[in-house]
């Protein structure tokens, strides 16, 4: 495999974080062969885009892009909906690559520029080195989570650059990486770790007995458009009751 | 290579055709103008955004691969069924083909962000990507025409060369139309692509709109040059349009039947924006201006009426044009995921687009001006070079 602009480019800061939160944010035990995926509570979800902001910061993601967003059911951002039984319904589902173990991105795309990287938990990556820019990979995934550089990138804070990753080059198609530079570091995704609600949990699938795995078996975790084959590595934790407004 | 044979008789049509070969290469000269420019600044200076992100370049391949059945389908079919009534058309169907799709190729470029990496596809192909099956396809039907066009043009085509040629002309065309509806078929992500009939209905409409494009191009040619084709085979093509617009007419009955009956949430979402949601005028133009105004001229006697024919032709392209429109916007409109506040544009100032909206730029209007210069320009070249008697010959 080419060297992948998803590798870390330069000195990561994560070296430089104080021991504490380091340890804060460490990924912990795993298996022997991880397979990264996250459980997403909705209980706890409060819809603030903490995660959302974050992992721009952390990606340096031009203006105008998200690889991570935070949808409403309601009508509309700020609005509830009437539900069922009349009651007020607001929730939140968080909304990034869902890391699909049969990704359709990656059946379509022409050149492997997008591929499953066994050696990395089997995240869902793209080499932009090879991305020829034909958006089919956009067309492909049922999520709507790729985003593409149209055109040069643009910062809220002219020459914004936290030296986390690598830029993408422009007419490149980019999404999220689970913030692979972190978890080469042993250290969970940035959305992970800065959730105000503790709302995501990071983990490793195949490790039966971890959190992560007991966790979505106990709360019964469903799957984005199950029906539709993908086999996301993301999971939503439904709320357990009925909050009404 | 393609070298004009036909000297002007007079002074006027000399400078007739100079201003068409000039106007054809204004177009193509702004297509690449338009094109290098895209190219330095990047698709932003397209109406495209992360929602819609596939557009008229996208639309303009499809409707290219689409009348580059027409040629192949006439000659090889002809061929096949011993028909002698397309004898004086073969040459002109399959400049008609080659033209068409070697724009289709070319059209593919600019869709590119990254066109100086396309190379990479043939260097690392990923043969489960249909966009691969595509490439491959395209350049054997291209290399079909160009062999058909080498055999008609022999002083002494040998007999029973271009039936042999038609046994591997019908299928590569059937699949050239099949895979590039795949393309979109295949896609579990969008229900209005993601549909068994969709590659039938690229192969019937395909033929309808390559018919439609030879039609309009014979009565042209016959018009402007000292080539007439026999005096049956026009209104015996709008006969055998016919049958292909019926058939178009019928599958997508078929396919609306289906969804509005069944109601498919999702799939039933996607098929409301056409027939009632936002791109319902383009949806019904379609039906009207492609499918029952031609239908109706090609299935009466206006048929031997060159005016109704070659409008029935124009419209019939034109109402193929909106239906690739059509296939393509509709599932992009209508994202799997809708909840607010939708997909991210891509642009500093378009963060987000609950309501997605394309409007084509004048980058992409110049390059599709440059693609239509392109074809013209082939087709123009080629019946020029291999359709038009040369005078000698003419003379008794």
């Amino acid at each position: 495999m080419a060297e992948t602009s998803n590798q870390p480019t330069k000195v990561s800061p994560i070296e430089a974080l104080p021991e504490a939160s380091r340890e804060y944010g460490a990924i912990g035990e795993v298996s022997d062969q991880p397979r990264w995926g996250m459980a997403i509570d909705t209980e706890r979800c409060i819809g603030c885009w903490s995660c959302a902001v974050i992992c721009k910061s952390e990606n340096d993601v031009p203006l105008g892009m998200w690889w991570n967003r935070i949808l409403t059911k309601g009508d509309e951002l700020d609005t509830p909906t009437v539900g069922e039984f009349g009651n007020l319904e607001m929730s939140w589902v968080p909304l990034a690559c869902q890391h699909c173990d049969d990704p359709p991105c990656m059946k379509v795309c022409p050149t492997s520029a997008t591929f499953v990287d066994a050696e990395n938990g089997f995240l869902v990556e793209v080499n932009q080195q090879d991305c020829i820019g034909c958006r089919y990979c956009m067309a492909a995934c049922p999520y709507g989570v790729r985003v593409f550089n149209w055109g040069e990138p643009d910062y809220a804070v002219e020459g914004f650059d936290l030296g986390m990753v690598a830029g993408r080059p422009i007419g490149s198609v980019e999404k999220c990486t689970m913030c692979i530079h972190r978890l080469q570091e042993d250290q969970v995704p940035s959305c992970v770790w800065s959730c105000p609600a503790q709302a995501r949990i990071f983990g490793d699938l195949n490790d039966d007995d971890g959190r992560l795995v007991q966790t979505i078996q106990d709360r019964n975790g469903t799957r984005l458009l199950e029906e539709k084959g993908t086999k996301p590595k993301v999971y939503y934790l439904e709320q357990r009751r009925r909050r009404s407004l | 290579m393609s070298v004009s044979v036909s000297v002007p008789r007079t002074v006027e049509r000399r400078s007739r055709g100079g201003l068409w070969y000039g106007l054809l290469t204004g177009g193509m000269v702004v297509g690449l103008g338009c094109f290098v420019y895209q190219w330095i600044n990047g698709l932003a200076v397209t109406g495209l955004s992360n929602t819609i992100s596939w557009g008229m370049y996208i639309i303009s391949f499809m409707f290219l691969v689409g009348v580059s059945a027409g040629g192949l389908i006439v000659a090889a079919g002809a061929e096949l069924v011993g028909s002698e009534r397309f004898e004086s058309l073969t040459r002109l169907a399959v400049i008609l083909s080659g033209a068409a799709i070697a724009a289709a190729a070319i059209s593919i470029l600019p869709d590119l962000g990254r066109p100086q990496m396309i190379w990479r596809m043939i260097r690392q192909p990923h043969w489960t990507s249909p966009l691969i099956w595509d490439v491959i396809i395209i350049t054997v039907y291209l290399t079909i025409a160009a062999v058909d066009l080498y055999i008609l043009t022999r002083p002494n085509p040998k007999p029973g060369a271009m039936r042999t040629m038609a046994f591997f002309a019908l299928p590569a065309a059937v699949l050239v139309h099949s895979i590039t509806a795949w393309i979109f078929g295949l896609l579990v992500a969008r229900p209005f692509w993601n549909t068994a009939l969709l590659a039938p209905m690229f192969i019937s409409s395909a033929l309808v709109s390559g018919l439609a494009l030879l039609i309009v191009v014979a009565h042209v040619t016959d018009r402007t040059t000292a080539w007439h084709p026999a005096e049956e085979a026009l209104p015996d093509l709008g006969r055998l349009m016919v049958w292909f617009i019926a058939v178009d007419g019928f599958l997508l009955f078929a396919e609306i039947l289906t969804t509005y009956a069944s109601r498919v949430p999702d799939h039933l979402k996607q098929l409301n924006v056409l027939l009632v949601g936002r791109l319902a005028p383009v949806f019904w133009a379609e039906v009207a201006l492609g499918v029952v105004v031609p239908f109706v001229i090609c299935a009466s006697r206006l048929r031997y009426r060159r005016g109704w024919l070659v409008a029935a032709g124009v419209l019939a392209m034109l109402g193929v044009f909106f239906k690739r429109i059509n296939i393509v916007m509709t599932s992009m409109f209508m994202p799997l995921v809708g909840l607010a506040p939708g997909i991210p544009g891509g642009r500093a100032g378009q963060e987000f687009r609950p309501d997605p909206i394309y409007i084509p730029t004048w980058v992409e209007w110049g390059i599709l001006l440059g693609l239509a210069c392109f074809v013209g320009m082939l087709i123009t070249l080629g019946v020029r070079a291999f359709v038009v008697p040369r005078p000698e010959a003419a003379r008794p």
